[in-house]
């Protein structure tokens, strides 16, 4: 006999509030639904109602952990719209704050994988290590949160002390390289907790169009900083961690090497950043009439933004923002599919979700 | 031009258009009335396409809504533009189940009705009214 178990919106297995219904035979799932927007505020009819300074500070409070992201994306289609182009030195400091971000959230989301899988002291050694990637965020923009650094043209602060990022990094990837890949693909708890669970393939990642370090462990090598690079990307080298498994260790692998290109990437912008301005001068903002859309690889995956201007208005007259884990969501429904009901706490938050973003 | 959309240089006239492909702020822009969003999903399946996200905009004086359906091609994001001057246009969910969601989205937002398929709630409870977080205060 199946039987239906309603997990949330709130509930200690879920990190945010969602529902998700489980219809389940003894321990098995045999299918799942998803309810989403208990975290809706309305941000893209806010955008609307705020000028081209307010709605970076609004879309940046989109989500917590990538608010850097969303300022970013947002602001490259204001310059795509008013055709300005940053400074190099600019393009460098964009991507060492987004690579920065990516570090924080893929070390955090280890830590809540290890929790998940009751693996507490990894929980407590990935905190550790995020807090490092923190203090830097801290010093650069004087914020955990909300780092307020994009802007029209440019950023706002300039990187003061690069010694001390290849400081962290140093002792970031060496953690990262002794502890924590060894431990989530070696140890007996990962490996029964996530070798062969919830898995994705690739035929049903394409159809449901995942993005980020979801698809990329179920063998889809995109990345938008190689497809269609932004800010300083194309000048960098770094490699795609691509796995074929499909299944949360997969997943884990996945963005545990990332963090290793992450540092890569960073060593690099920092020994290449360019001397020069910050932002490109701008002596009037004027939007034309139409539509920018821009891209961007979050530490989740590809965040679009859809920015369309009336001339001689103040506010943008629609902002549309489509999050990875917008795209990512409805396919945990098929990773559960078959899998132990004690799994499904660690199977959905293998893709990393955040209903922030989502429900914006 | 680049490879991709030397590439992609017939798709207009195999979906039967005769308008050419326009690049504007980095997307390849593929407008006219002759465009049909089933038959343009069938070919963007048949490309291989990612499915991204369909952006909707409600036009001034009631004129309906835009929609602005994307899709990528080896990081090439291109764009078709639908107006909906009633409520409906078809749904491509049987075709791209990418689009579940954000035809659920709009339906629920912009009250568009996505034609040939179901709806489940996603923001929205069973029976809230539809069309009034994202549509113009004054409505």
């Amino acid at each position: 006999m199946s039987y239906k178990i309603p997990i949330g919106p709130y509930h200690p297995a879920l990190e945010e509030p969602y529902t998700l219904d489980l219809i389940c035979e003894d321990e098995i799932i045999l299918d799942a639904k998803l309810h989403i927007g208990f975290n809706f505020r309305g941000i893209e009819h806010l955008a609307e109602t705020r000028n081209y300074v307010q709605v970076v500070a609004l879309m940046e409070r989109v989500c917590g952990i990538c608010s850097n992201t969303h300022t970013l994306t947002i602001c490259q289609a204001m310059e795509s719209l008013l055709e300005v182009t940053p400074p190099p030195r600019a393009l460098y400091i964009r991507v060492i704050m987004a690579e920065l971000e990516r570090l924080h959230s893929h070390v955090l989301w280890a830590g809540v994988a290890g929790k998940l899988m009751g693996f507490k002291t990894m929980f407590m050694t990935c905190f550790a290590l995020r807090e490092k990637v923190m203090e830097i965020l801290q010093a650069i923009s004087g914020n955990r949160v909300n780092y307020a650094m994009n802007r029209i043209g440019g950023v706002n602060r300039d990187i003061a002390d690069p010694a001390a990022i290849l400081t962290m990094l140093d002792n970031l990837e060496r953690e990262i390289v002794r502890k924590v890949i060894p431990v989530f693909t070696t140890s007996s708890t990962a490996q029964s907790r996530c070798a062969g669970v919830g898995v994705l393939t690739q035929e049903k990642a394409i159809s449901c169009g995942t993005v980020g370090p979801t698809a990329r462990a179920s063998g889809l090598p995109q990345d938008l900083r190689r497809a269609a690079p932004y800010a300083a990307y194309a000048e960098l080298d770094f490699s795609v961690p691509v796995e074929t498994g499909g299944d949360v260790r997969a997943r884990l692998l996945v963005r545990a090497l990332e963090i290793l290109e992450s540092c890569k990437i960073l060593r690099q912008a920092l020994s290449k950043l360019p001397p020069g301005e910050l932002f490109t001068e701008i002596e009037e903002i004027i939007f034309p009439t139409g539509t920018a859309t821009s891209r961007v690889e979050a530490p989740r995956g590809e965040v679009i933004y859809s920015v369309s201007w009336e001339e001689d208005s103040d506010n943008p007259s629609r902002v549309h923002v489509r999050t990875p884990t917008y795209a990512n969501m409805p396919s945990v429904r098929w990773m559960v599919l078959g899998a132990r009901l004690s799994d499904a706490p660690l199977i959905q938050a293998s893709i990393d979700p955040c209903y922030s973003c989502t429900d914006r | 031009m680049n490879a991709i959309m030397n590439n992609l240089a017939d798709l207009p006239e195999q979906l039967g258009v005769d308008d050419p492909w326009v690049e504007k702020g980095g997307v390849h822009w593929l407008a006219s009335d002759a465009l049909n969003v089933r038959t343009l999903a069938n070919m963007m399946n048949a490309w291989h396409a990612r499915f991204v996200t369909i952006t909707a905009s409600e036009l001034p004086d009631d004129e309906g809504v835009r929609l602005e359906y994307h899709w990528d091609i080896g990081g090439q994001l291109l764009g078709f533009p639908f107006f909906v001057s009633g409520t409906s246009i078809d749904s491509i969910y049987d075709l791209c189940e990418a689009a579940d969601w954000i035809e659920r989205e709009i339906h629920e937002y912009f009250a568009v009705d996505f034609q040939g398929r179901d709806y489940e709630p996603l923001f929205l409870s069973a029976g809230d009214k539809l069309g009034v977080n994202l549509r113009e205060e004054d409505e």
